[in-house]
């Protein structure tokens, strides 16, 4: 018979424990009730709108700001400006989300814009993008940065030898080399909008029907007692998280397997 | 003509280039034999413009290109593993350089005929044996029309019994181009086959020898110093 590790022994219950069983915790309590109340909201529904809207968008920005930090990691790594990027990158990380939506409040949370009103671009669905986007751009930095790191750079001379400047050859041959980097980077970023809660009730409130999302939607149930209503929410959280995940491995094993036949 | 003038390079206080030298004529298949950490791989950046020298200069065609970056020296580049642009077929490869007006389809079709490509244009690279990948490298280079070719040790990716058809060829296409060509290498007898002239690469330094087998006497003599 096999020898059972220590590591094994403290990984498997500590495992079920913390993560699996608190998330069939939810699973385990949706009820019909429950469910039929919240699908009849049409406050719920609002929320899911948003949430996929603002994600959608702040994935999208965080991807286009991932590949202009990856430009300079490819071609300026000794410069200033890249050194700051890079250190600022953890920064969003280690920084309590809260302060993030803080500052995001105090920057943007006043008149400077002249479509604004006095609050800024606070308190909208631009605010919550915004915040989103501040929390789940480092993950897109830093995975197109670790796969920019594999480039081989004989591309890049090559291509500017054939004539291109270091802005072509990053369009015309990093970014497509990059392609699966990409969809990595913007599936992550969208996931970790998804989550996103304390950044977004900071810099773009909870307004229901206007700024609330999905996070602020079971907290807010969950505040007024509604727990069936707070339990089907987060069980479609888990289940968009789901779809997300399983999106994420099914093409990493198709893109492996295409790779391998090359 | 490509040459190189008296060119000095150092990381920090280790010197990589020590005043290196070097001339090739149009027509001429110039093999550069380089030896580990003899400095080859800072001697292509700057023949490429990826990397400045400290001093000297490089002339390309009878231009001063050493301030110049890459993509104005017309410098026609092949490296080790051919570096083909995977998401691209074998036509686009080889047209890659017209996006910016360089050859023309007259030549892609020339290179295409020299180096019997045409029943693999629409192919993606990964779809090729390394020969062919290395005709595609050539054919993308050449079809740039550049002033000069640079190639580091293209074939390596190629076995022995195919690189005896495919370098007489190569041989064939670069002299009919009637351009410079610097040709990098660690084998003799790939050396003997491709080159028209000679040269070592030792210590940050290249000195022009008669052949090849003399490069590798000297290759042997080190390593014996070295106490290999």
């Amino acid at each position: 018979m096999r020898k059972v590790s220590t590591w094994e022994l403290l990984f498997v219950p500590l495992f079920f424990l913390l993560i699996v069983y608190p998330i069939a915790a939810i699973v385990g309590n949706v009820t019909v009730e429950g469910m039929e109340r919240t699908f009849a909201d049409p406050i719920f529904w609002d929320a899911v709108k948003n949430t996929l809207i603002t994600a959608f968008f702040a994935a999208l920005l965080g991807v286009l700001l991932a590949l202009g930090f990856g430009y300079f990691y490819i071609f300026h790594p000794g410069t200033l400006v890249y050194k700051i990027a890079d250190f600022m990158n953890d920064f969003p990380i280690a920084l309590p989300h809260t302060v993030a939506g803080l500052a995001l409040l105090l920057a943007f949370g006043r008149k400077m814009f002249w479509f604004a009103g006095p609050t800024g671009l606070a308190f909208t669905l631009l605010a919550v993008a915004l915040a989103m986007f501040f929390v789940s751009y480092p993950l897109a930095a830093r995975t197109i940065a670790a796969s920019a790191d594999e480039i081989d750079m004989d591309l890049i001379a090559v291509a500017r030898t054939l004539g291109d400047s270091p802005a072509n050859a990053y369009r015309r041959v990093v970014i497509p080399v990059l392609g699966e980097a990409i969809f990595s980077a913007y599936v992550l970023s969208f996931a970790r909008s998804l989550s996103e809660f304390a950044a977004v009730i900071m810099f773009g409130g909870n307004v229901p029907g206007m700024t609330q999302v999905l996070a602020s939607y079971v907290f807010s149930k969950v505040e007024e007692g509604e727990i069936g209503m707070a339990v089907t929410a987060s069980a479609f959280c888990i289940l968009l998280s789901l779809l997300l995940v399983l999106t994420l491995r099914l093409r990493g094993k198709y893109y492996a397997r295409n790779k391998g036949c090359i | 003509m490509l040459e190189i003038r008296d060119v000095y390079k150092s990381f920090g206080k280790q010197k990589v280039l020590n005043g290196v030298s070097l001339k090739v004529s149009p027509g001429e298949l110039q093999v550069l034999i380089g030896l580990n950490g003899s400095g080859k791989t800072t001697l292509l950046k700057i023949l490429t413009g990826l990397l400045e020298p400290d001093k000297g200069k490089v002339q390309i065609g009878g231009r001063d290109v050493t301030q110049l970056p890459p993509e104005e020296r017309y410098i026609g580049y092949v490296p080790q593993h051919t570096a083909l642009f995977s998401h691209l077929t074998v036509k686009e490869n080889i047209l890659y350089s017209l996006h910016h007006g360089r050859g023309s389809e007259e030549t892609f079709h020339h290179m295409v005929d020299l180096l019997a490509l045409e029943p693999y244009l629409g192919r993606k690279p990964g779809e090729l044996s390394g020969g062919y990948r290395s005709r595609v490298a050539l054919a993308r280079a050449l079809t740039s029309t550049p002033k000069a070719m640079l190639l580091d040790e293209p074939i390596t990716e190629v076995d022995r019994a195919k690189k005896e058809h495919i370098l007489p060829l190569f041989r064939s296409v670069l002299v009919e181009m009637n351009i410079p060509v610097l040709y990098i290498t660690h084998d003799p007898w790939e050396a003997e086959q491709i080159g028209t002239s000679f040269s070592i690469m030792k210590d940050g330094n290249v000195t022009r020898i008669n052949s090849p087998a003399e490069a590798f006497a000297i290759v042997r003599e080190q390593a014996l110093c070295d106490g290999e």
